[in-house]
This record gives C-alpha cells, structure tokens and sequence, in this order.
C-alpha cells in the first residue's frame, strides 16, 4: 500500500509530533513551585498593577476598564486571583477561575488583558518582612 | 470554473460555516481560549485530499470571511486569517509529502500550525510576553485536535466525495 518512501516520511512526522507533545506533556506536569506570588496584571502589554498575593488579607474587588470600553472585574483573595466577570463575549478568562501559581496566566483576549503570576522574590520578602525588630 | 465547480465549493463553503456554528454554539470544554476541535477544517482536509489547494483555499477564504462577518468578535478576522492560511499551507505540504495518504498527520501538523499561528497573532496583539505560557496546552491540544478531525476527514472523504458530480 504505502511506498516506502511515504512510509518513512510519515514515521518522521509522527515522530517530531510525538516529541514536541512529550516535551509538552513534561513542561505541564506540576511543579512543587509553592510560595509567594505577585500578580502582574497587564494591559495591551502595560504593567497595570503589580499585587502581592499573599498580601491580602480580605478579598477585595476591582474593575479595570480598557481604552475601548471593555470592562473586567477582578477579585484578589489571599493567595489566588481571579477575574470575576467581564463584558467579554466568551468569557473564557471568567470560567478559567482563581489561579494561584505561575503556570498558566488568566488572559482575556478581546480586551487584551493578561493577568500573570510571578514568584515574590526572596529578597524583597524579606526587606518587607524584618525578621525582628528590636527598641 | 464550471457552474458545477462553482455549485459544489459553494455548498462547501456552507456546510464548514453550518459546522463552525454548530461548534462555536458548544460551550467551550477548556476554559482556555484558542482550544477547541476546530472540526471546520475537515473540510479544507476533504478537499486537500480529493481536489485541490486550490479549491481548499477559496473555501477557506469564504468560510473566514462569511464566519468573521455573522459571529466575529474584533480581531477574530485576524486570528481566522493566520490560522486558516497556516496550517492550509503546512498541510498541503505534508498532504504531498505523504502521497495523500495518512490523512491524520495531515491534521495534525495542520492543527499545530493553526494553534502556533494564532498564539503568535495573540503575541503581537497583547504583546505580552506571557501568553508563551500558553504554548504545551496549544501544541497539544492542536495535534490532538488535528489528529481527529483528519480521521474524521478520512470517514467523510470515503462516503460523500465519490457521490458528488465532477
């Protein structure tokens, strides 16, 4: 049926796919990765806001609205970030839900919004933190 | 073009509209944008295989066009047009590479190409580094993806194109 030509010429195929999706597989699998993070959220590129995650104490809700209208409302709780509605038309960023590690951002494409975690480096952790404290 | 010719990627061009709506209606199993069958290009697929790039593209371009006009949101033309053209182009490549046969590689190079072509476009609209992120679920989501609607190409090609009038 197949020539052999053909033959190896798919086997070469089938095998760069299998590659990159086991490279794929590999980069995916959770990393022990936990601590701090601060959330960057950016706009048609533009750093917004910078947000300590671990931080905040209460959860606390606030709007950010694009240049051409488009609104997302964005809920911090301690640890994890989520956008908690938009004018979006599929409200993908909404259903992704709180995130709480840098693996994978929230972006809400039609308003060009990105929303990215980034681990608190331990410098400044502990320029914010003194370990103690004396009079 | 013959009338015929011309009735028939007409009626191609609908049917992968019909399967685009069908599919845009189904709420979205990811909640990542960007990954979804795509089972509209089973018909670029179809006709890669029994007619020609030719015919594939022009379809492909009134599939993009009517599909931006009826349920685009902004910028989808752009996202359609990379995607759409990309992967046409990779699979007709491969379609040859492998004497039209295989029809599942076929998709799924195609799907990869979709997937990379709208990240990149997503890279340069948001400009944001951090959409990057989203490239191991667009590779294997687009492989998997492709790896389906080429079968899916394969079952259809065997029932409907040796009915249809040339």
């Amino acid at each position: 049926m197949h020539t052999d030509r053909t033959r190896k010429r798919a086997a070469a195929i089938l095998a760069f796919l299998f590659l990159i999706c086991l490279c794929s597989l590999l980069f995916l699998l959770p990393q022990k990765e936990t601590g701090a993070y601060i959330a960057d959220i950016y706009q048609n590129g533009n750093l917004l806001m910078s947000i300590p995650l671990e931080d905040v104490q209460e959860s606390r809700i606030f709007t950010v609205e694009g240049p051409d209208g488009g609104m997302n409302q964005i809920e911090v709780r301690s640890g994890c970030i989520r956008i908690l509605s938009a004018d979006c038309p599929d409200k993908l960023c909404v259903k992704q839900g709180f995130i709480r590690d840098s693996r994978l951002p929230i972006t809400c494409l039609p308003h060009r919004l990105v929303i990215q975690l980034r681990p608190a480096q331990d410098s400044s952790s502990e320029l914010a933190e003194p370990d103690i404290i004396t009079y | 073009m013959s009338a015929k010719k011309l009735t028939l990627l007409a009626m191609f061009a609908t049917l992968s509209l019909a399967i685009y709506a069908a599919e845009s209606a189904i709420p979205p199993l990811v909640p990542l944008p960007g990954i979804k069958l795509g089972l509209a290009n089973v018909v670029t697929l179809l006709l890669l295989r029994h007619w020609s790039w030719r015919d594939a593209a022009i379809v492909l371009s009134a599939r993009i066009a009517l599909s931006s006009l009826l349920f685009g949101q902004a910028l989808s033309l752009l996202y359609s047009l990379a995607g759409g053209f990309l992967s046409l182009l990779v699979m007709a490549l491969v379609m040859k590479l492998l004497d039209k046969k295989l029809v599942f590689i076929t998709g799924a190079t195609g799907g990869l190409a979709h997937n990379m072509a709208q990240l990149l476009t997503a890279l340069a609209v948001t400009s944001t580094p951090g959409v990057l992120a989203y490239l191991p679920f667009l590779i294997l989501s687009g492989v998997l993806t492709g790896i389906f609607t080429g079968l899916c190409a394969e079952a259809a090609g065997r029932y409907l194109i040796g009915r249809l009038p040339r």
